[in-house]
């Protein structure tokens, strides 16, 4: 028999490499301490004119889109697809100042060194005349000391945390990010759940039980919560490990939440959590009267499963937004012709709107001379598939901002319908929770 | 006042205050005792396999976890390619991954035998990273979960309602733990296994074919995990990473119990599920049930490090 002391040395060295290696893919903890007002929800118009196509010269030299997504997630695949679905269409239409438009999509792999290398490369080698970046906010971290280097004009449609706003300052007039920073989603949520408790007043929001996990996301999450209900309903809550992160055990928070009987409970987790926790919670009989989820995603099958029926979802998108738009039903149709399916995550059409917003934003600059471009940018208003009118301004730090206003939905039959804003409801509220018998 | 002789001897009194604590338990904390010995019997049904392998062929497989992945993927797409129910697939499953299990050894394993633990530490951990990017290739990283209503069947008693599903988990691994026992025990194949385990040396030179008991003990062992992850999918979401943290779960067991001894895996792992389940029980503190499994690893060394000099 071998030696076993060094077996067992060596699985210990092993056990802490092997920690160190998981890869991270939440949001650090630091809480800002100022928080910009609640805005009001705007008027959105159904409808956009079209263009008469023109044929594009076929010796013109193409402008070249890098498009960084992490191609590991499903959240990177309809990132990719929204991109180039968004190429054939602006191709269909003549191009861009009559030249063609080509998206070179790259991978960031979920790692900061190949989000970073990626930069590098689609500047060095495909000089680019633009980038739209999915990264992860851990990802983008390692990729905005690069694009300060190169300052190529772009557009980043994920990395929510505050702190890729500190490190990219107030000084980069080429940046411009289409996604919530951390702490506008909570905003958006509250103005939400403000609305739908002046509309439905017999329904009851006094207590929240927030079971979050246990990582930067979550307990991120957790901190805004409290300072932003803190006039609303009283706050607790307790961490569970994500199964995202090998756990996936979570009997002991939902044991404890009911045990506390609150109005309302929350999870904050990944896409991986969402099916268990509600088999786990139906295990033991809990059914509290508001049951809502906030993962960055759900997984695509959600809706079919019979436990999903009340839940509650922050969501940017949702198919039932083609019933009540114009602009969402054409994004969807264009994108069930190309890839045979509905997209599955919000992440297609903001990609989508972004690649839309920069042609629209050279056409009407004339030129790809980037402060002529950053000033056309600058104009924007565009009517995203989101039914959002996206349009820059200001926020904390950076210069262009145009956050996403958070839809409170409920899964209904298993479809995702919109409770709020009003003007995108496309179902009422089902209250309280519907109770296990019969699922 | 002297205990009556019984207490005397240390073993009786750890059985006494197991029986006090237990009971204690049951009126206290009965959630405690029922989550723990569902969590134990997740774990044992994982960590006996592994402790097969690395006791007999002295292997320590880093990619144990992921083949538990692999087939718990494999039970996935029979269930939505074909309708099968996860538990069935169990089945094929472990067919198809003794046959992926042989190959893996004949391909890897074998040539690694008479290296340094190191190496075989290295090349097992490269399976593990093969495995999970490849799986990351085909299936991406979302997770995916098939819903089954008998996993979320529960039992109410009184005031409390709980799941029972999981306590197949138990039933499995009493039942892995057994026909394992009788197979090393009983059969022929599994007595030369044993001694080629023992003493490769003196077991070929009696005639044993050493190789083919290391073959067919490893793709047993594989075929096993591979087969918990039907019963795993049911309960649990799937992704590329989800067996990697099993992996070392299994590590602190197999330290726990000690290697070879299969059957103190069950108990540990009962050890490490109501005490994991205990900590939980506290509002705000289940951060800390990881915690154990690393201080549980430390301590058996510490321990073992003292009694040894």
């Amino acid at each position: 028999m071998k030696n076993n002391q060094s077996i067992w040395a060596m699985m210990l060295i092993l056990s802490i490499l092997i920690t160190g290696c998981v890869k991270a893919t939440a949001e650090p903890t630091q809480v800002p301490t100022s928080v910009p007002p609640v805005e009001e929800p705007t008027k959105v118009p159904t409808k956009v004119p079209t263009e008469v196509p023109t044929a594009i010269p076929t010796e013109a030299e193409p402008i070249k889109l890098g498009v960084i997504v992490s191609l590991g997630d499903i959240s990177g695949i309809n990132g990719q697809n929204g991109a180039l679905l968004a190429q054939e269409e602006i191709n269909a239409a003549g191009g861009i100042l009559g030249r063609p438009l080509e998206v070179i999509v790259m991978d960031d792999e979920m790692t900061p060194e190949k989000g970073a290398a990626a930069v590098e490369k689609l500047v060095t080698v495909d000089n680019v005349d633009a980038f739209v970046i999915n990264s992860f906010s851990g990802v983008h971290m390692a990729q905005i000391p690069t694009l300060k280097k190169y300052g190529t004009v772009t557009i980043v449609t994920g990395a929510a945390s505050h702190l890729c706003e500190e490190a990219i300052g107030t000084d980069a007039d080429w940046y411009f990010h289409l996604h919530s920073w951390d702490y506008m989603q909570g905003q958006g949520q509250k103005a939400g759940w403000l609305a739908i408790t002046e509309k439905y007043p017999d329904l009851e929001f006094g207590s929240v039980f927030m079971a979050y996990e246990e990582g930067a996301f979550g307990t991120a999450s957790f901190q805004f919560s409290q300072v932003l209900f803190e006039d609303m309903a009283t706050l607790s809550g307790e961490s569970f490990k994500s199964a995202a992160m090998g756990g996936g055990d979570y009997s002991a928070v939902l044991e404890h939440a009911k045990a506390e009987n609150a109005d309302s409970f929350t999870w904050v987790g990944y896409a991986a959590d969402a099916l268990p926790i509600l088999e786990q919670a139906k295990a033991i009989n809990y059914a509290p009267p508001f049951f809502v989820g906030a993962p960055p995603g759900w997984p695509p099958d959600f809706g079919d499963s019979p436990l999903s029926e009340g839940v509650i979802a922050y969501e940017v998108w949702a198919d039932a937004l083609t019933e009540v738009s114009d602009v969402s039903k054409d994004f969807y149709d264009s994108y069930v012709d190309l890839y045979g399916s509905g997209p599955d995550n919000y992440l297609a059409a903001l990609v989508y709107s972004a690649v839309h917003i920069l042609a629209e934003g050279m056409e009407r600059a004339g030129t790809l001379e980037a402060d002529a471009l950053i000033t056309a940018l600058e104009e924007t208003e565009y009517v995203a598939p989101t039914m959002e009118v996206i349009t820059f301004s200001p926020s904390m730090i950076i210069k262009h901002q145009a956050p996403l206003t958070p839809m409170i939905a409920q899964y209904q039959g298993g479809e995702l319908e919109v409770l709020y804003p009003w003007d995108r409801a496309t179902s009422e509220l089902i209250y309280p929770f519907p109770s296990w018998e019969g699922r | 006042m002297q205990l009556p002789g019984i207490f005397r001897q240390r073993k009786y009194q750890i059985a006494f205050a197991l029986i006090v604590f237990v009971v204690l338990l049951v009126f206290w904390k009965p959630t405690v005792l029922i989550y723990g010995v569902q969590r134990a019997g997740l774990y044992a049904s994982i960590a006996i396999p592994m402790a097969l392998v690395l006791g007999v062929v002295g292997i320590l497989n880093i990619a144990h976890g992921d083949f538990m992945m692999i087939g718990a993927y494999l039970a996935y797409w029979l269930s939505v390619l074909y309708g099968s129910d996860p538990l069935v697939a169990m089945i094929p499953v472990f067919v198809a991954m003794f046959v992926a299990g042989a190959l893996t050894y004949k391909i890897t394993i074998k040539h690694v035998l008479d290296a340094p633990e190191f190496s075989q530490l290295l090349l097992t951990f490269g399976l593990a990273m093969i495995l999970e990017q490849l799986a990351n290739l085909l299936w991406t990283s979302q997770p995916r979960k098939l819903h089954v209503d008998y996993a979320s069947s529960s039992v109410t008693i009184g005031s409390l309602s709980f799941g029972v599903f999981e306590f197949t988990n138990v039933a499995i691994a009493i039942l892995i733990l057994i026909a394992l026992m009788l197979f090393l025990k009983r059969t022929r194949m599994g007595q030369a296994a044993l001694a080629a385990g023992q003493n490769p040396r003196g077991a070929k030179l009696v005639g044993i074919n050493v190789e083919q008991a290391y073959l067919l003990l490893f793709s047993i062992s594989i075929a096993i995990v591979s087969a918990i992850g039907g019963l795993f999918l049911a309960r649990h979401s799937i992704f590329p990473l989800v067996g990697s943290s099993y992996t070392m779960r299994s590590f602190a067991l197999i330290a726990m119990a000690g290697i070879g001894n299969l059957p103190g895996i069950l108990f540990c792992s009962l050890g490490l599920g109501v005490a994991e389940s205990f900590i939980m029980s506290f509002k705000g503190y289940s951060g800390w049930a990881d915690i154990v499994f690393f201080a549980l690893i430390l301590l058996v060394i510490i321990i073992r490090s003292i009694r040894r000099y």
